[in-house]
Protein backbone atom coordinates (compact mmCIF):
# COMPACT_ATOMS: atom_id res chain seq x y z
CA UNK A 1 0.00 0.00 0.00
CA UNK A 2 0.82 3.19 -1.39
CA UNK A 3 1.15 5.73 2.28
CA UNK A 4 2.93 2.36 3.80
CA UNK A 5 5.60 2.38 1.04
CA UNK A 6 6.36 6.45 2.10
CA UNK A 7 6.28 5.36 5.66
CA UNK A 8 9.31 3.02 5.28
CA UNK A 9 11.25 4.66 2.64
CA UNK A 10 13.42 6.65 5.03
CA UNK A 11 14.41 9.44 1.78
CA UNK A 12 10.49 9.93 1.47
CA UNK A 13 9.13 13.51 3.34
CA UNK A 14 5.27 13.36 2.59
CA UNK A 15 4.20 16.65 1.76
CA UNK A 16 0.52 17.01 2.81
CA UNK A 17 -1.88 20.05 1.80
CA UNK A 18 -2.50 23.22 3.24
CA UNK A 19 -5.38 24.57 4.36
CA UNK A 20 -9.20 24.22 3.63
CA UNK A 21 -11.15 27.13 5.23
CA UNK A 22 -8.91 29.93 5.16
CA UNK A 23 -9.42 29.05 0.87
CA UNK A 24 -13.07 29.00 1.48
CA UNK A 25 -12.62 32.30 3.25
CA UNK A 26 -10.56 33.97 0.73
CA UNK A 27 -13.54 32.86 -2.24
CA UNK A 28 -16.13 34.16 0.07
CA UNK A 29 -17.29 31.72 2.34
CA UNK A 30 -20.28 33.39 4.06
CA UNK A 31 -20.45 33.69 7.65
CA UNK A 32 -21.25 30.57 10.11
CA UNK A 33 -21.54 28.36 6.96
CA UNK A 34 -19.71 25.12 7.67
CA UNK A 35 -17.24 24.23 5.06
CA UNK A 36 -18.21 20.73 4.53
CA UNK A 37 -21.86 22.06 3.35
CA UNK A 38 -19.91 23.30 0.40
CA UNK A 39 -19.10 19.86 -0.96
CA UNK A 40 -23.07 20.24 -1.88
CA UNK A 41 -23.48 23.60 -2.73
CA UNK A 42 -20.65 24.26 -4.59
CA UNK A 43 -18.42 21.44 -5.62
CA UNK A 44 -16.25 22.72 -8.36
CA UNK A 45 -14.62 25.43 -5.46
CA UNK A 46 -13.85 22.35 -3.42
CA UNK A 47 -12.63 20.40 -6.66
CA UNK A 48 -10.18 23.56 -7.47
CA UNK A 49 -8.82 23.81 -4.18
CA UNK A 50 -8.08 20.11 -3.83
CA UNK A 51 -6.80 20.14 -7.41
CA UNK A 52 -4.31 23.36 -6.72
CA UNK A 53 -3.01 21.25 -3.52
CA UNK A 54 -2.22 18.67 -5.50
CA UNK A 55 -0.68 20.46 -8.63
CA UNK A 56 1.47 22.47 -5.91
CA UNK A 57 2.82 19.10 -5.09
CA UNK A 58 0.74 17.33 -2.04
CA UNK A 59 1.67 13.75 -2.20
CA UNK A 60 -2.18 13.45 -0.55
CA UNK A 61 -5.14 15.93 0.03
CA UNK A 62 -7.54 15.54 2.82
CA UNK A 63 -11.24 15.18 2.10
CA UNK A 64 -13.50 18.57 2.93
CA UNK A 65 -15.42 16.91 5.83
CA UNK A 66 -13.50 18.53 8.71
CA UNK A 67 -16.46 19.07 10.31
CA UNK A 68 -18.76 15.77 9.74
CA UNK A 69 -19.33 14.12 12.25
CA UNK A 70 -22.97 13.82 13.15
CA UNK A 71 -22.04 15.40 16.37
CA UNK A 72 -20.59 18.48 15.30
CA UNK A 73 -23.05 18.36 11.97
CA UNK A 74 -26.01 18.69 14.49
CA UNK A 75 -24.84 22.44 15.94
CA UNK A 76 -25.59 23.45 11.82
CA UNK A 77 -29.23 21.37 11.80
CA UNK A 78 -27.10 19.31 9.20
CA UNK A 79 -27.05 15.71 10.96
CA UNK A 80 -29.25 14.46 8.33
CA UNK A 81 -27.38 15.24 5.19
CA UNK A 82 -24.28 13.27 6.38
CA UNK A 83 -24.68 10.80 3.70
CA UNK A 84 -25.31 13.95 0.88
CA UNK A 85 -22.10 15.67 2.62
CA UNK A 86 -19.60 12.74 2.62
CA UNK A 87 -20.72 11.59 -0.75
CA UNK A 88 -20.29 14.83 -2.52
CA UNK A 89 -16.97 15.05 -0.42
CA UNK A 90 -15.43 11.79 -1.45
CA UNK A 91 -16.67 12.65 -5.63
CA UNK A 92 -14.46 16.10 -4.80
CA UNK A 93 -11.56 14.91 -4.44
CA UNK A 94 -11.68 11.77 -6.61
CA UNK A 95 -11.96 13.92 -9.52
CA UNK A 96 -8.96 15.90 -8.43
CA UNK A 97 -6.48 13.39 -7.16
CA UNK A 98 -4.13 12.78 -9.73
CA UNK A 99 -2.26 8.73 -10.17
CA UNK A 100 0.38 8.05 -7.46
CA UNK A 101 -1.56 10.25 -4.79
CA UNK A 102 -3.35 9.52 -2.07
CA UNK A 103 -6.63 11.14 -0.27
CA UNK A 104 -6.89 11.16 3.30
CA UNK A 105 -10.26 11.47 5.24
CA UNK A 106 -10.19 14.18 7.41
CA UNK A 107 -11.66 13.67 10.98
CA UNK A 108 -11.96 16.83 12.80
CA UNK A 109 -13.22 16.73 16.70
CA UNK A 110 -17.03 16.23 17.47
CA UNK A 111 -16.74 19.54 19.08
CA UNK A 112 -18.80 18.22 22.20
CA UNK A 113 -16.07 18.15 25.09
CA UNK A 114 -16.52 15.82 28.29
CA UNK A 115 -17.57 16.96 31.90
CA UNK A 116 -17.21 19.08 34.01
CA UNK A 117 -16.53 21.23 30.24
CA UNK A 118 -19.92 19.96 28.37
CA UNK A 119 -21.90 16.46 28.68
CA UNK A 120 -20.21 14.26 25.92
CA UNK A 121 -19.45 10.62 26.79
CA UNK A 122 -17.16 8.29 25.24
CA UNK A 123 -20.42 6.20 23.73
CA UNK A 124 -21.49 9.40 21.89
CA UNK A 125 -17.99 10.13 20.71
CA UNK A 126 -17.71 6.81 19.36
CA UNK A 127 -20.69 6.74 18.11
CA UNK A 128 -20.20 9.41 16.03
CA UNK A 129 -17.13 8.81 14.63
CA UNK A 130 -18.29 5.84 13.40
CA UNK A 131 -20.85 7.30 11.86
CA UNK A 132 -18.60 9.54 9.40
CA UNK A 133 -16.11 6.65 9.47
CA UNK A 134 -18.35 4.41 7.88
CA UNK A 135 -19.37 6.46 5.04
CA UNK A 136 -15.82 7.68 4.12
CA UNK A 137 -14.03 4.38 4.39
CA UNK A 138 -14.32 2.95 0.96
CA UNK A 139 -13.05 6.32 -0.71
CA UNK A 140 -10.13 7.06 1.25
CA UNK A 141 -6.70 5.57 1.85
CA UNK A 142 -5.64 6.86 5.17
CA UNK A 143 -7.27 8.48 8.42
CA UNK A 144 -5.91 11.81 9.19
CA UNK A 145 -7.71 12.71 12.85
CA UNK A 146 -7.10 16.12 13.59
CA UNK A 147 -7.48 19.36 15.90
CA UNK A 148 -8.53 17.20 18.73
CA UNK A 149 -8.31 19.00 22.19
CA UNK A 150 -9.09 15.98 24.36
CA UNK A 151 -6.37 12.80 24.51
CA UNK A 152 -9.61 10.61 25.12
CA UNK A 153 -11.77 11.51 22.20
CA UNK A 154 -8.62 11.11 20.17
CA UNK A 155 -8.72 7.39 21.37
CA UNK A 156 -12.03 7.13 21.30
CA UNK A 157 -11.72 8.19 17.68
CA UNK A 158 -9.04 5.95 17.01
CA UNK A 159 -11.19 2.71 18.43
CA UNK A 160 -14.14 3.80 16.27
CA UNK A 161 -11.98 4.03 13.18
CA UNK A 162 -10.70 0.86 13.84
CA UNK A 163 -14.00 -0.62 14.26
CA UNK A 164 -14.76 -0.19 10.33
CA UNK A 165 -11.22 -0.02 8.80
CA UNK A 166 -7.79 -1.20 8.70
CA UNK A 167 -6.07 1.65 6.68
CA UNK A 168 -3.21 3.71 8.48
CA UNK A 169 -3.89 6.39 10.52
CA UNK A 170 -2.66 9.75 11.62
CA UNK A 171 -3.58 10.77 14.95
CA UNK A 172 -2.41 14.54 15.35
CA UNK A 173 -3.61 16.44 18.76
CA UNK A 174 -3.46 20.30 18.67
CA UNK A 175 -1.54 22.19 21.30
CA UNK A 176 -1.11 25.77 23.08
CA UNK A 177 1.92 26.85 24.42
CA UNK A 178 2.35 27.48 27.90
CA UNK A 179 4.76 28.14 30.37
CA UNK A 180 5.22 24.79 31.20
CA UNK A 181 5.41 23.83 27.71
CA UNK A 182 2.91 22.55 25.04
CA UNK A 183 -0.72 21.01 26.54
CA UNK A 184 -3.98 21.18 25.39
CA UNK A 185 -6.86 23.04 26.42
CA UNK A 186 -7.86 20.31 28.11
CA UNK A 187 -5.02 19.96 30.41
CA UNK A 188 -3.39 17.31 28.44
CA UNK A 189 0.75 17.59 28.05
CA UNK A 190 2.37 16.88 24.63
CA UNK A 191 4.54 14.24 26.59
CA UNK A 192 1.49 12.67 27.95
CA UNK A 193 -0.75 12.26 24.79
CA UNK A 194 2.73 11.17 23.18
CA UNK A 195 2.79 7.81 25.67
CA UNK A 196 -0.82 6.98 25.26
CA UNK A 197 -0.50 7.36 21.62
CA UNK A 198 2.47 5.14 21.44
CA UNK A 199 0.21 2.07 22.88
CA UNK A 200 -2.76 2.82 19.88
CA UNK A 201 -3.17 0.96 17.00
CA UNK A 202 -2.10 3.93 14.92
CA UNK A 203 0.72 4.83 12.27
CA UNK A 204 1.83 8.04 12.57
CA UNK A 205 1.60 10.80 15.40
CA UNK A 206 0.89 14.48 15.16
CA UNK A 207 0.42 17.85 15.93
CA UNK A 208 -1.76 20.61 14.01
CA UNK A 209 -3.19 24.06 14.35
CA UNK A 210 -3.16 26.93 17.26
CA UNK A 211 0.53 27.58 17.12
CA UNK A 212 2.81 28.41 14.37
CA UNK A 213 5.55 27.60 12.75
CA UNK A 214 8.11 28.54 14.88
CA UNK A 215 6.52 27.23 17.96
CA UNK A 216 5.62 24.02 16.06
CA UNK A 217 9.79 23.69 16.08
CA UNK A 218 9.80 23.49 19.70
CA UNK A 219 7.03 21.07 20.09
CA UNK A 220 8.92 18.88 17.79
CA UNK A 221 11.98 19.10 19.54
CA UNK A 222 10.46 17.28 22.61
CA UNK A 223 8.28 15.58 20.79
CA UNK A 224 11.43 13.60 18.72
CA UNK A 225 12.93 13.07 21.81
CA UNK A 226 10.41 11.04 23.49
CA UNK A 227 8.91 8.95 20.37
CA UNK A 228 10.40 7.00 17.35
CA UNK A 229 6.94 6.75 15.23
CA UNK A 230 6.69 8.72 12.34
CA UNK A 231 5.53 12.35 13.13
CA UNK A 232 3.62 14.76 11.29
CA UNK A 233 3.13 18.42 11.46
CA UNK A 234 0.51 20.98 10.01
CA UNK A 235 1.07 24.78 11.60
CA UNK A 236 -0.84 27.60 11.16
CA UNK A 237 0.93 30.32 9.19
CA UNK A 238 1.60 32.23 12.63
CA UNK A 239 -0.87 33.60 14.53
CA UNK A 240 -3.09 36.15 12.16
CA UNK A 241 -3.67 39.65 12.39
CA UNK A 242 -7.69 40.57 12.92
CA UNK A 243 -8.50 43.80 11.65
CA UNK A 244 -12.21 44.31 11.75
CA UNK A 245 -13.88 41.01 10.63
CA UNK A 246 -10.82 40.39 8.53
CA UNK A 247 -8.16 37.74 8.92
CA UNK A 248 -4.62 38.26 7.78
CA UNK A 249 -2.41 35.50 7.52
CA UNK A 250 0.87 37.15 7.41
CA UNK A 251 3.83 35.13 7.80
CA UNK A 252 6.13 34.84 5.13
CA UNK A 253 5.45 31.82 2.81
CA UNK A 254 9.83 31.99 3.12
CA UNK A 255 9.66 31.87 7.25
CA UNK A 256 6.96 29.17 7.60
CA UNK A 257 9.42 27.12 5.05
CA UNK A 258 12.48 27.71 7.05
CA UNK A 259 10.81 26.43 9.93
CA UNK A 260 9.65 23.58 8.24
CA UNK A 261 13.24 22.17 6.78
CA UNK A 262 13.81 22.70 10.44
CA UNK A 263 11.82 20.21 11.64
CA UNK A 264 12.20 17.85 8.28
CA UNK A 265 15.87 18.07 9.40
CA UNK A 266 14.91 17.47 13.05
CA UNK A 267 13.11 13.92 11.78
CA UNK A 268 9.46 14.90 10.85
CA UNK A 269 8.15 12.98 8.23
CA UNK A 270 5.18 14.54 7.00
CA UNK A 271 4.46 18.02 6.61
CA UNK A 272 1.89 20.63 5.61
CA UNK A 273 0.11 23.66 6.55
CA UNK A 274 -2.77 24.07 8.89
CA UNK A 275 -5.05 27.54 8.98
CA UNK A 276 -3.34 30.44 6.69
CA UNK A 277 -1.56 28.54 4.58
CA UNK A 278 -2.12 28.10 0.73
CA UNK A 279 -1.13 26.32 -2.66
CA UNK A 280 1.78 29.09 -2.40
CA UNK A 281 2.77 27.10 0.63
CA UNK A 282 2.58 24.08 -0.26
CA UNK A 283 4.65 25.13 -3.93
CA UNK A 284 7.19 26.48 -1.50
CA UNK A 285 8.07 23.16 0.75
CA UNK A 286 7.34 21.15 -2.52
CA UNK A 287 10.21 22.86 -3.71
CA UNK A 288 12.65 22.67 -0.55
CA UNK A 289 11.48 18.78 -0.16
CA UNK A 290 13.02 18.13 -3.35
CA UNK A 291 16.03 20.01 -3.37
CA UNK A 292 17.00 18.11 -0.03
CA UNK B 1 -11.09 26.60 64.07
CA UNK B 2 -10.51 30.31 64.23
CA UNK B 3 -12.40 32.56 61.53
CA UNK B 4 -8.98 32.76 59.35
CA UNK B 5 -8.47 28.77 59.92
CA UNK B 6 -12.56 28.51 58.28
CA UNK B 7 -11.41 30.91 55.80
CA UNK B 8 -8.33 29.07 54.76
CA UNK B 9 -10.12 25.43 54.69
CA UNK B 10 -12.70 26.70 51.92
CA UNK B 11 -10.11 28.66 49.63
CA UNK B 12 -8.26 25.33 50.12
CA UNK B 13 -11.48 23.12 49.27
CA UNK B 14 -12.32 25.17 46.37
CA UNK B 15 -8.26 25.15 45.02
CA UNK B 16 -8.71 21.29 45.54
CA UNK B 17 -11.51 21.45 43.40
CA UNK B 18 -12.88 19.11 46.44
CA UNK B 19 -16.08 19.44 45.90
CA UNK B 20 -17.87 17.18 48.95
CA UNK B 21 -15.58 19.43 51.46
CA UNK B 22 -16.69 23.03 50.29
CA UNK B 23 -19.98 22.23 50.11
CA UNK B 24 -19.35 20.70 53.93
CA UNK B 25 -18.00 23.97 54.84
CA UNK B 26 -20.99 26.09 53.45
CA UNK B 27 -23.27 23.68 55.65
CA UNK B 28 -21.00 24.42 58.39
CA UNK B 29 -20.94 28.08 58.08
CA UNK B 30 -24.87 28.61 57.79
CA UNK B 31 -25.66 26.22 60.77
CA UNK B 32 -23.01 27.80 62.90
CA UNK B 33 -24.52 30.97 61.79
CA UNK B 34 -20.75 32.58 60.74
CA UNK B 35 -20.32 35.88 58.92
CA UNK B 36 -21.78 34.76 55.26
CA UNK B 37 -20.27 37.26 53.29
CA UNK B 38 -17.02 37.09 55.13
CA UNK B 39 -17.06 33.15 54.38
CA UNK B 40 -18.35 34.49 50.82
CA UNK B 41 -15.39 36.94 50.07
CA UNK B 42 -12.78 35.50 52.32
CA UNK B 43 -13.26 31.77 51.57
CA UNK B 44 -14.93 31.13 48.30
CA UNK B 45 -14.67 34.57 46.54
CA UNK B 46 -10.49 34.17 47.35
CA UNK B 47 -10.21 30.30 46.32
CA UNK B 48 -12.08 30.83 42.71
CA UNK B 49 -9.84 33.62 41.98
CA UNK B 50 -6.76 31.35 43.07
CA UNK B 51 -8.25 28.74 40.63
CA UNK B 52 -8.25 32.16 38.56
CA UNK B 53 -4.41 32.56 38.59
CA UNK B 54 -3.42 28.70 38.17
CA UNK B 55 -5.50 29.21 35.09
CA UNK B 56 -3.44 32.27 33.93
CA UNK B 57 0.11 30.43 35.09
CA UNK B 58 -0.96 27.41 33.02
CA UNK B 59 -1.26 24.63 35.71
CA UNK B 60 -5.15 24.38 35.20
CA UNK B 61 -7.28 23.94 32.44
CA UNK B 62 -10.50 24.12 30.96
CA UNK B 63 -11.57 20.99 33.08
CA UNK B 64 -10.34 22.73 36.37
CA UNK B 65 -11.50 26.00 35.71
CA UNK B 66 -15.28 24.61 35.15
CA UNK B 67 -15.07 22.52 37.81
CA UNK B 68 -13.46 25.83 40.45
CA UNK B 69 -16.76 27.66 38.97
CA UNK B 70 -18.75 24.77 39.52
CA UNK B 71 -18.53 24.13 42.72
CA UNK B 72 -18.28 27.95 44.14
CA UNK B 73 -21.93 28.22 42.59
CA UNK B 74 -23.37 24.82 44.40
CA UNK B 75 -21.86 26.65 47.49
CA UNK B 76 -23.11 29.76 46.67
CA UNK B 77 -26.36 27.89 46.58
CA UNK B 78 -26.94 26.89 49.55
CA UNK B 79 -25.39 29.98 51.50
CA UNK B 80 -27.09 32.90 50.13
CA UNK B 81 -30.80 31.92 50.58
CA UNK B 82 -29.44 32.42 54.16
CA UNK B 83 -28.00 35.95 53.96
CA UNK B 84 -29.25 38.63 56.10
CA UNK B 85 -32.40 40.79 54.49
CA UNK B 86 -30.74 43.65 52.85
CA UNK B 87 -27.12 42.27 52.15
CA UNK B 88 -25.73 43.75 48.97
CA UNK B 89 -24.30 40.09 47.78
CA UNK B 90 -27.68 39.07 46.65
CA UNK B 91 -26.87 39.96 43.39
CA UNK B 92 -24.34 42.42 42.09
CA UNK B 93 -25.89 42.60 38.72
CA UNK B 94 -27.58 40.72 36.16
CA UNK B 95 -25.55 39.71 32.64
CA UNK B 96 -27.48 38.32 29.35
CA UNK B 97 -24.61 36.27 27.53
CA UNK B 98 -24.70 34.77 24.28
CA UNK B 99 -22.47 33.60 21.50
CA UNK B 100 -24.15 35.59 18.18
CA UNK B 101 -25.53 34.32 15.29
CA UNK B 102 -23.90 32.08 13.09
CA UNK B 103 -21.47 31.11 15.64
CA UNK B 104 -21.99 27.90 17.38
CA UNK B 105 -18.66 27.89 19.76
CA UNK B 106 -19.99 28.21 23.19
CA UNK B 107 -17.26 26.80 25.87
CA UNK B 108 -15.56 30.13 26.71
CA UNK B 109 -18.97 31.59 26.83
CA UNK B 110 -20.44 28.93 29.33
CA UNK B 111 -17.42 29.55 31.45
CA UNK B 112 -18.07 33.12 31.66
CA UNK B 113 -21.24 32.72 32.59
CA UNK B 114 -20.19 30.26 35.27
CA UNK B 115 -17.52 32.47 37.07
CA UNK B 116 -19.97 35.49 36.88
CA UNK B 117 -22.70 33.50 38.32
CA UNK B 118 -19.96 31.97 40.66
CA UNK B 119 -18.78 35.75 41.86
CA UNK B 120 -22.71 36.96 42.48
CA UNK B 121 -24.34 38.02 39.09
CA UNK B 122 -27.42 36.75 38.10
CA UNK B 123 -26.80 35.74 34.59
CA UNK B 124 -29.25 34.28 31.61
CA UNK B 125 -27.46 32.29 29.66
CA UNK B 126 -29.11 32.27 26.13
CA UNK B 127 -26.64 29.84 24.35
CA UNK B 128 -25.22 30.09 21.06
CA UNK B 129 -26.48 30.49 17.03
CA UNK B 130 -28.32 33.74 18.87
CA UNK B 131 -30.22 36.52 16.99
CA UNK B 132 -29.09 39.99 17.97
CA UNK B 133 -32.71 40.91 18.43
CA UNK B 134 -33.60 38.46 20.81
CA UNK B 135 -30.09 39.08 22.61
CA UNK B 136 -31.65 42.80 22.99
CA UNK B 137 -34.80 41.78 23.71
CA UNK B 138 -34.05 39.44 26.68
CA UNK B 139 -31.58 41.73 27.93
CA UNK B 140 -34.55 44.51 28.27
CA UNK B 141 -37.14 41.80 29.94
CA UNK B 142 -34.28 40.81 32.65
CA UNK B 143 -33.67 44.58 33.24
CA UNK B 144 -29.88 43.49 32.22
CA UNK B 145 -27.10 45.62 33.49
CA UNK B 146 -24.23 43.95 30.93
CA UNK B 147 -24.64 42.32 27.49
CA UNK B 148 -22.30 39.80 26.52
CA UNK B 149 -21.64 38.73 23.27
CA UNK B 150 -19.05 36.05 22.06
CA UNK B 151 -17.83 35.44 18.51
CA UNK B 152 -14.98 33.21 17.32
CA UNK B 153 -14.87 33.44 14.15
CA UNK B 154 -14.21 36.68 11.95
CA UNK B 155 -16.81 36.20 9.65
CA UNK B 156 -19.66 36.09 12.63
CA UNK B 157 -18.16 38.97 14.63
CA UNK B 158 -20.15 41.05 12.91
CA UNK B 159 -23.02 40.39 14.60
CA UNK B 160 -21.44 41.96 17.65
CA UNK B 161 -21.48 45.07 16.12
CA UNK B 162 -25.38 44.65 14.57
CA UNK B 163 -25.84 44.52 19.06
CA UNK B 164 -24.62 48.00 18.80
CA UNK B 165 -26.11 49.11 16.08
CA UNK B 166 -29.92 48.01 17.02
CA UNK B 167 -29.44 49.80 20.21
CA UNK B 168 -28.52 52.86 19.19
CA UNK B 169 -31.55 52.39 16.60
CA UNK B 170 -33.96 51.70 19.82
CA UNK B 171 -32.32 54.46 21.47
CA UNK B 172 -30.79 52.08 24.48
CA UNK B 173 -27.33 52.78 24.04
CA UNK B 174 -27.52 54.55 27.60
CA UNK B 175 -29.50 51.21 28.89
CA UNK B 176 -27.12 48.56 29.03
CA UNK B 177 -23.22 48.12 28.59
CA UNK B 178 -22.11 45.52 26.33
CA UNK B 179 -19.16 43.57 26.33
CA UNK B 180 -17.03 41.18 23.69
CA UNK B 181 -15.52 38.04 24.28
CA UNK B 182 -13.87 35.72 21.83
CA UNK B 183 -10.85 34.72 20.41
CA UNK B 184 -10.82 37.38 17.14
CA UNK B 185 -11.54 40.18 19.49
CA UNK B 186 -9.39 43.40 19.66
CA UNK B 187 -9.12 46.98 21.27
CA UNK B 188 -9.41 48.23 18.12
CA UNK B 189 -12.69 46.52 17.32
CA UNK B 190 -14.11 47.36 20.31
CA UNK B 191 -13.37 51.32 19.39
CA UNK B 192 -14.77 50.47 16.52
CA UNK B 193 -17.76 49.25 17.69
CA UNK B 194 -17.91 51.97 20.64
CA UNK B 195 -18.47 48.66 22.56
CA UNK B 196 -17.75 49.23 26.66
CA UNK B 197 -14.77 46.66 26.86
CA UNK B 198 -13.37 43.24 25.82
CA UNK B 199 -12.34 40.13 28.12
CA UNK B 200 -9.48 37.28 27.13
CA UNK B 201 -10.85 34.96 29.30
CA UNK B 202 -13.19 34.18 32.15
CA UNK B 203 -11.28 36.08 34.88
CA UNK B 204 -10.74 38.94 32.77
CA UNK B 205 -14.80 39.48 31.94
CA UNK B 206 -15.51 38.52 36.16
CA UNK B 207 -13.01 41.89 36.29
CA UNK B 208 -14.84 44.14 33.75
CA UNK B 209 -17.63 43.29 34.71
CA UNK B 210 -17.15 44.79 38.31
CA UNK B 211 -15.64 47.49 37.06
CA UNK B 212 -18.37 48.28 34.37
CA UNK B 213 -20.46 47.92 37.36
CA UNK B 214 -18.64 49.60 39.89
CA UNK B 215 -18.74 46.44 42.51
Amino acid sequence: MLFNEWLKDNSKIILFNGAMGTELIKRGLTPGKIPDLMNIENPDMINDIHKSYYKAGSDMCQTNTFGSTPMNLKQYNLEERIEEIVKNALENIKKACPEGHLIVADIGPTGEFRPPVGSATPEQWYSSFSTQAKLLEKGVDLWHIETISDIEEMITAIEAIRGVSQKPIIASMTYTKTKRGFFTIMGDSLEKCIQLLENEKIDVIGANCTIGSKEMVGLFKTAVKITNKPFSVKPNAGQPRIEGTRTYYEQPIEDFAKDIYEMIQNGAKIVGGCCGTSPQTIKELRRIIDSI
Amino acid sequence: MSQEEIYTEICNAIVNLDEEKAINLANKAVNEEIDLLEVIENGYAAGIRRVGELWEEGEFFLPELMKGAQIMQNCMDIIIPHLQKGSERVSLGTVVIATIEGDIHSIGKTIVATMLRAYGFEVFDLGANVPAEKIIDIAIEKNADIIGVSALLTTTMIGQKKIIDLLKEKNLTDKFKVIFGGAPVTTTWVEECNADGFADNAIEAVKLVKSLLNK
